[in-house]
């Protein structure tokens, strides 16, 4: 059964939105979605008062995600434990972009990752921009990448010059933590396994789905798929489960392909020289070396990756009169 | 939606207990049986939390208490809480409150009837523990109900009011209590409750009309909409929420005084005010000041009256009017600021001045701003009534404007 379906407006190949079905059949006909405020919020909503959910859903500002979904289970078990609505189990759902949990309601987030409320789930759809405001740039955005905000111009050619976060990895960090997740849209299993065991795990639990979004990111509709499975197998995004405190990787490339796989068929990185490549390169086997070790380990080691050095261009750097 | 309370005289009252405004709350909170608090630590409100948080402790009454990371989050965790059906309470101070200004506008948008209590408290910079109206004035236009309490007595009747008239689904809104920040919060006096199996009837469990629950059915709530469509309509759904709570308000309190066998005035209470010449209006704790002020300058032979605003929101515009029939000279006493308005006057003396330009007889205003938070005394009330006086005595204030705590030129 599908619980994320028509009269939305979202585009063509759109990566959150194919995350959302997956999501709501993983999840099931008891569940409370939330959503703040992102493409999820605007595209889904339509002009003429449609909705795609076909179970409660209701919008949060753009920082309120963790909080939404910490008082709306806060409401189902005191409501329960009173004795004022029949026990059973709810799923609470938030899914938020990756401004909405990454940025502007990091904080909130980690206050709901705190609380001890079970079938608590957030779902970050990382599509690496602002997309609905026109594509700006979010802590999550790749280095390299054009944004509207991280232009590549004639003083600075790069375009975003801020690594990623790694959102997943903070959550990780939160003491006690049931079960946090990466996923990509490829293979879907993969994605909808991971959302019934976060929904199981006995505590607020989180998944980061890498979401390809043709708008953003500059590429044909139909490469949506083709890219979720690019980033898997150029290690541009690793896919693991950390499930109260035993790390795994759920996906390993039998055969490596270069990251100018993934990125050229990107427009967003398409003003990137060979060296600007190269660099990418270099810095996805860095990362690799520890997501490698820490699927031997079992546990989580941080990454730490040396940032690109690079010229920022005239008028850039302080520089004495 | 009328309780119809036990015979006149069969109610159980308690023994009068002598509390904090903070603490008067936090029994009101229990008595109601709110079901999701969230708590967010702030000067001057943060002891009704402290109070909550050990009540929950000690088993003396069940809720969740969400200890949120900020106000913003308090804020949201009471409105999707609200929205799921629970019965909820938030509160904050100051720069709090203005920290939590989305979640709040988007409560009152949402119609999810969250109680909240407001400490009032000066806006920073510099930190200031001070007392102003500013920071709950930040709402005064977005469908929140506001009441304002006396002393800690009200604090808790109002409290007990408030989720009755918020829930009614003629209203549906949220609703503020403000408490003054420390004249009131901070004060103990005597205190009678009302037990649980009395307000049982006057505030029966919150029934919404429709709940974010599986078992309810797929509802999609707050959709972005094309604003062409029911953009005014949604916005007129607030309005007249807002005109219906007068009418619920009234039913709350007349039943509210069958239960506890005290009287209450609705919107105004007026004191001395019969064959008063000129008046004092106010809201709040210093109101008690004014009336001591308006006592001794009656000694004196000024006929001084006192009249005090218990809701801010719906403003009870009428019974203003009504209250001040004859009067010939008003000073404002006015907790707040509104830099750069019609005149430099604060906001308080503003909505008070276009309520009265509907009325016929217009007497000389004067506002008196106590901003700042330096406390005002007796003696700058009298020095009040004194202006007044002298405005209605010869039928002009010729300056409207007055900072009656300030110290040096008021220019």
């Amino acid at each position: 059964m599908d619980y994320y379906t028509s009269g939305r407006r979202t585009c063509a190949g759109c990566g959150p939105a194919i995350g959302y079905r997956l999501l709501s059949k993983a999840a099931g006909p008891n569940t409370v979605f939330l959503g703040p405020t992102s493409c999820m919020y605007v595209a889904n909503g339509h002009q003429y008062l449609t909705s795609p959910y076909a179970v409660p859903w209701y919008h949060t500002q753009l920082g309120g995600g963790g909080a939404a979904g910490t008082g709306t289970a806060a409401a189902f078990r005191a409501l329960m434990s009173k004795g004022k609505r029949k026990v059973e189990d709810i799923n609470t759902v938030v899914y938020g972009g990756d401004g909405g949990f990454a940025d502007i309601g990091f904080a909130g987030l980690s206050m709901g990752m705190g609380q001890d409320y079970k079938r608590l789930l957030f779902v970050l759809n990382d599509n690496e921009s602002y997309a609905n405001t026109g594509i700006q740039a979010s802590s999550t955005t790749s280095w390299g990448a054009t944004t509207t905000f991280t232009p590549s111009g004639r003083a600075n050619q790069i375009g975003n010059l801020r690594l990623k976060k790694n959102v997943a990895l903070t959550i990780a960090a939160h003491p006690g933590v049931k079960y946090v997740a990466t996923s990509s849209l490829y293979p879907p299993l993969d994605f909808m396994n991971k959302v019934r065991r976060a929904l199981d795990s006995g505590g607020p639990s989180f998944i980061e789905l890498l979401a390809p979004c043709p708008k953003g990111w500059f590429f044909d509709p139909k490469d949506t798929i083709n890219l979720a499975k690019l980033a898997l197998e150029t290690r541009a995004w690793a896919s693991w489960e950390y499930v109260e405190g035993t790390f795994n990787l759920s996906y390993r490339p039998k055969k490596i392909t270069p990251i100018r796989e993934y990125l050229r068929i990107q427009g967003r990185f398409s003003h990137l020289t060979d060296g600007e490549i190269e660099e990418i390169q270099r810095m996805t086997d860095d990362e690799w070396k520890y997501w490698d070790e820490m699927d031997k380990q079992k546990r989580i080691v941080l990454p730490w990756i040396a940032a690109p050095n690079v010229v920022r261009g005239v008028g850039f750097e302080p520089t004495n009169p | 939606m009328n309780a119809q309370t036990a015979v006149p005289g069969t109610t159980t009252i308690q023994k009068k207990r002598i509390w904090t405004g903070t603490r008067s709350v936090a029994e009101a909170i229990k008595i109601a049986d709110v079901d999701v608090i969230a708590a967010y630590p702030i000067r001057p409100y943060t002891g009704i939390m402290n109070d909550l948080a050990k009540m929950i402790a000690d088993g003396e009454f069940q809720a969740e208490i969400v200890i949120a990371d900020s106000e913003h989050s308090q804020f949201e965790i009471v409105k999707h809480a609200s929205a799921v059906g629970a019965r909820t309470f938030a509160g904050s101070s100051g720069v709090g409150l203005a920290y939590a200004t989305e979640a709040i506008a988007v409560t009152a948008l949402g119609q999810l009837p969250v109680v909240a209590v407001a400490g009032c408290r000066a806006l920073d910079d510099p930190g200031n523990f001070g007392m102003e109206w500013n920071d709950v004035f930040l709402f005064r236009d977005l469908g929140w109900l506001v009441s304002w309490a006396k002393d800690p007595q009200e604090a808790l009747d109002m409290t007990l009011a408030a989720y009755r008239v918020a829930e009614d689904h003629r209203v549906l809104l949220p609703h503020f209590i403000a408490l003054d920040g420390a004249a009131l919060t901070h004060i103990s006096t005597p205190v009678q409750t009302p037990v649980k199996e009395d307000v049982a009837e006057f505030l029966p469990p919150y029934k919404p009309p429709y709940v974010l629950d599986p078992a309810f059915g797929p509802i999609s709530k707050g959709q972005h909409i094309a604003p062409s469509l029911i953009g005014p309509e949604q916005r007129k759904l607030i309005d007249v929420s807002m005109k219906n709570s007068r009418e619920v308000i009234r039913g709350a309190w007349k039943d509210y005084q069958r239960l506890v066998g005290r009287e209450y005035s609705p919107f105004i209470e007026s004191t001395l005010m019969e064959d008063a010449e000129i008046a004092l209006v106010s809201m709040g704790a210093y109101t008690k000041d004014a009336i001591y002020a308006a006592k001794k300058s009656r000694e004196r032979g000024l006929k001084v009256g006192v009249i005090r605003l218990r809701y801010w929101r719906p403003f009870p515009a009428d019974e203003l009017r009504r209250g001040l029939k004859g009067i010939r000279g008003v000073g404002v006493l006015d907790f707040s600021y509104s830099m750069g308005s019609p005149d430099f006057v604060g906001a308080f003396f503003n909505d008070i001045r276009s309520a009265l330009y509907q009325s016929n007889a217009r007497p000389p205003l004067i506002d008196f701003i106590l901003a700042g938070g330096r406390e005002p005394t007796v003696q700058h009330f009298e020095k009040a009534i004194g202006l007044v006086q002298e405005a209605a005595r010869t039928g002009n204030a010729d300056k409207i404007v007055h900072w009656l705590t300030l110290r040096g030129e008021d220019v």
